[in-house]
């Protein structure tokens, strides 16, 4: 081709470009380019916070909460110990001030080529992340959690802006300080020709008083260092401590909490942290001994009083409607009527666990009958509570199981018209004691033993007693293709476990039952693999319910502390000793209060259930 | 022939392109090339006048207290840096009369404080702070002043090349905004002939030869709040060994509650 008609077709392509870009059409977006290799230069700003960790008690300028700074406080780094915490994720902003690099790249659609996400991947322990670009629907709030969370993003100006949710619990500074996982985060990507100020905000009504805004700058780095990979693995480090040991503090008896104010020769009162730190006036308020005295006191244990009420909305919907979330293969979650109800669909019949409070039965029968074409034919409860089995008689007269009409059953009339309940045989017990429960809502095929086995659907699902941990007969159902785990009332995302005493539950039964449940969840950094549905709120993973098992252990163990010291139950109320957790499971009115909860712990560490039978 | 018929069109192509592509982009619509805003007033992508307090979040243990004496980490110092800041004496700066030697350009915005940023004219922006009561001039015209003071003199202009790495005339006269050129929404600042000053409290220097570069951004947050996000280099030949990079946040205020003027402290 000749020259001038190559410049000339040159000059055709760029007018039309220059036409159809100018007018601002979406093909590209008309913002910065941000792809390519990133770091986070030395160690300059912030080089006392070395690889993200920050000292001991480092919290200075950090707007932390009681609870974050309780919940700080009682940290130990042995806790690093624990296979559940060798390998966690990091999150974002976090992600950021550890070391190593980024990639960042564009993902666009295959035949429009209109920009769908951009994409991040960072060296440093976390999977790769994605800025989505396209208006998708951000994921319900029943959803699971994960390092990266779920991240919307759009250009503006010289920057591009990322709204974050659904994020894992994680470090803001690896030295206990975290970021809950209500928190969500806003990051802006600022480019400045070769380099990029990320700042970020996190917004997390648990452990934080007041938004966090913070800065960091990134440079680009011209060639691929190809170091994308951050290995890590369990390691036998624990030793022979009992799986109910979790390293912590007592409040006001951290061994190193002045080493690094001391260190540094700033006021412990500054490095505590809260909100008041962050802002000029406060250097003039830690010259006043009397402010310093008064709050650096007030600062390293619980307020007294009352306690503080869950600050998160419910991440059930309370619309009377039920709400699908597909979970993997083959097994779903049915939200919206009491505890969460799932459904395993196959070429046989569908098992359902837990049937919800029965207010909207029609409904959730209704939406199992759109996931499988078979009828209902087994009905798992992992609880005799109502909000458990209150759907039963309805579930089962609209299911039908053949197995119940073969050989001697068949001479029973009516076997096999409806489905089959199965529950542990002290739940049965349990509801046949109670007086407003219809007979044919009580399950009819019990299990005594530990273990109850089924081949259905193509897959194995198995039953496990867990004797005495909200009651003396929780069961858990694990589906073992799928890979998730029914918890029933055992975890819960949304309250404090319901340890029901006057019906054989106990702290130390709901410890164990929490650890039985690590020993069957296989992870890679504390997500993935199994999946783990709640008895209530959002599906989860290892991670939360190694947060669970960590929290249950130190309550009991402050609890422990003080029946040691003779302390009564009104005295142990006082001292909120669930301080740290109850902005996010506490609750001061309704059915299951943070008093009644912290009673549970006291009589059953008073009076330790007996073994009930199959124990 | 051929060679110079390729040149004149590739030469339209240049000249033409930006008529129709930074017309629109820019608001100029069809009915020719924009007109360049007037002032620099006038033509403020954002408007950064107001009230801001410092929410110090970095370096919060060094900018919050005066460090001790020698801790400088994470500071690129030469060896001549680490002598003076190693004999630092907070008690002869002030015999000196020298109190401010920290609220200099390259450390003012990394103080604790609020500060008020207002239009002193079409071309000047300023910004006063209470902490040290310090004054800024920052112009976008011709700077006045010789320098040789705390603030030195600052040459300010609404950035238009953020998000390159390296500027390119030719390809934003031939492409105008093709590919994702954005508008400015950047104010950038270069201070120079500083009088030598202190980058942290605690006597470590910067010399009369430091340049600092800086960039004021601004995002709105969902809950209403306001940040502008001060990006800072350093370059100081003297005494570092390479560019010292920090950025600093400041956020809005609905007003002057919480002003509080106090003179400089040397410790």
């Amino acid at each position: 081709m000749k020259r001038s008609n190559i410049a000339l077709i040159l000059v055709i392509v760029a007018l039309a470009g220059g036409l159809v870009f100018g007018q601002g059409q979406a093909y590209s977006p008309l913002g910065i380019n941000l792809t390519g290799y990133w770091i986070q230069l030395g160690r300059q700003q912030d080089a006392a916070l070395g690889t993200a960790a920050g000292d001991l008690v480092d919290f200075g300028g950090v707007p932390l909460s009681e609870a974050g700074r309780l919940s700080a406080l009682a940290w130990s780094a042995s806790r690093l110990l624990l296979p559940q915490h060798q390998c966690i994720g990091y999150i974002p902003p976090y992600v950021f001030y550890a070391p190593g690099y980024f990639r960042i790249g564009e993902i666009r659609d295959p035949y429009t080529q209109e920009l769908t996400a951009v994409h991040m991947r960072p060296y440093a322990a976390m999977p790769d992340r994605y800025f989505w670009m396209d208006d998708r629907p951000e994921p319900p709030a029943y959803d699971q959690h994960t390092w990266t969370g779920f991240s919307k993003a759009k250009y503006e100006g010289n920057r591009l802006s990322v709204y974050t949710t659904h994020i894992k619990e994680g470090h803001i500074r690896a030295n206990g300080m975290d970021q809950s996982s209500e928190a969500e985060v806003s990051e802006h990507f600022i480019r400045h020709g070769d380099r990029i100020t990320y700042f970020s905000v996190i917004y997390d009504p648990v452990y934080l008083d007041e938004p966090f805004p913070r800065s960091l700058s990134l440079f680009n780095v011209p060639n691929d260092p190809n170091s994308w990979t951050m290995p890590c693995d369990d390691a036998e480090l624990s030793g022979d401590l009992p799986k109910d040991h979790v390293a912590h503090y007592d409040w006001g008896a951290h061994p190193f909490l002045r080493e690094t104010a001391d260190k540094v020769q700033v006021p412990l009162v500054g490095e505590l942290g809260g909100p008041a730190t962050m802002y000029p006036e406060f250097a003039a308020k830690a010259k006043d001994p009397n402010f310093v005295a008064a709050t650096e006191k007030a600062l390293v244990a619980p307020v007294p009083g009352q306690p503080i009420a869950r600050k998160v909305p419910d991440s059930t919907p309370h619309d009377s409607q039920i709400h699908v979330l597909p979970v993997r293969d083959g097994v779903y979650m049915l939200v919206g009527d009491g505890a969460n109800i799932v459904v395993q669909v196959g070429t046989e019949g569908a098992i359902v666990v837990d049937t919800g409070t029965g207010a909207l039965a029609d409904k959730v029968i209704a939406e199992v009958k759109k996931l499988s074409k078979m009828p209902i034919q087994f009905i798992y409860n992992t609880s005799f509570h109502a909000d458990h089995v209150g759907g039963n008689v309805k579930v089962k007269l609209a299911g039908r199981d053949p197995e119940a009409n073969g050989g001697n059953l068949r001479a029973t009339a009516g076997a096999g018209s409806t489905a089959t309940i199965l529950s542990h045989v002290n739940t049965v017990a349990r509801l046949e004691a109670l007086q407003d429960v219809p007979a044919n809502a009580w399950p009819t095929d019990t299990f005594a033993e530990t273990r109850r086995r089924k081949l259905h659907n193509g897959e194995g699902v198995e039953l496990f007693w867990e004797p005495n941990a909200a009651t003396d007969g929780d069961a858990i159902v694990h589906f073992r293709r799928a890979d998730v785990i029914v918890t029933g009332d055992i975890f819960n995302t949304t309250q404090y476990p319901f340890i029901d005493v006057k019906n054989g539950g106990s702290v130390q039964g709901e410890i164990k039952a929490l650890n039985d449940l690590l020993d069957r969840t296989v992870s890679f950094r504390q997500e993935g693999g199994t999946l783990i549905i709640p008895g209530h709120g959002r599906l989860s993973n290892e991670w939360e319910i190694t947060l669970y098992r960590d929290m249950m252990v130190l309550v009991r163990d402050r609890v422990q502390a003080m029946i040691n010291k003779g302390a009564t139950l009104q005295q142990v109320q006082a001292a909120r000793v669930s301080a740290d957790y109850d902005p996010e499971f506490g609750s001061n009115s309704g059915s299951w209060t943070t008093a009644m909860f912290i009673e549970a712990v006291y009589n059953s560490l008073k009076n330790p259930p007996a073994k009930t039978a199959g124990n | 022939m051929r060679r110079v018929a390729f040149f004149i069109i590739f030469g339209l192509t240049i000249s033409l392109t930006p008529f129709k592509t930074d017309a629109q982009q820019r608001g100029g619509g069809r009915g020719g090339a924009p007109q360049p805003p007037a002032t620099a007033k006038a033509g403020a992508p954002i408007d950064l006048t107001g009230y801001w307090v410092s929410v110090v979040t970095e370096d919060w243990r060094y900018r919050m207290f005066t460090p001790r004496k020698g801790d400088y980490q994470g500071l690129p110092l030469n060896q001549a840096a680490r002598q003076i800041a190693d004999a630092w004496d907070p008690a002869k700066d002030e015999t000196a009369g020298d109190q401010c030697k920290s609220y200099g350009a390259a450390n003012i915005m990394r103080v604790p404080e609020r500060i008020h940023i207002t239009w002193q004219d079409d071309q000047t922006m300023k910004i006063e702070t209470d902490a040290g009561m310090q004054t800024r001039l920052l112009y976008f015209g011709n700077p006045e002043g010789q320098g040789g003071t705390w603030q030195g003199v600052s040459k300010a202009s609404w950035d238009d090349d953020a998000g390159f790495g390296v500027k390119n005339e030719l390809f934003d006269r031939a492409f105008g905004s093709v590919g994702g050129r954005p508008k400015a929404s950047s104010m950038k600042i270069v201070t120079t002939k500083l009088k030598p000053g202190y980058i942290r409290r605690n006597g470590v220097p910067y010399s009369a030869n430091a340049v600092v570069t800086e960039y004021f951004d601004q995002v709105k947050e969902r809950n209403g709040d306001t940040y502008l996000i001060i990006t800072t280099t350093v370059e100081d030949p003297t005494y570092f060994t390479m560019p010292y990079y920090t950025s600093s946040n400041f956020r809005k205020l609905a007003n002057a509650t919480g002003w509080n003027p106090s003179p400089c402290a040397s410790r």
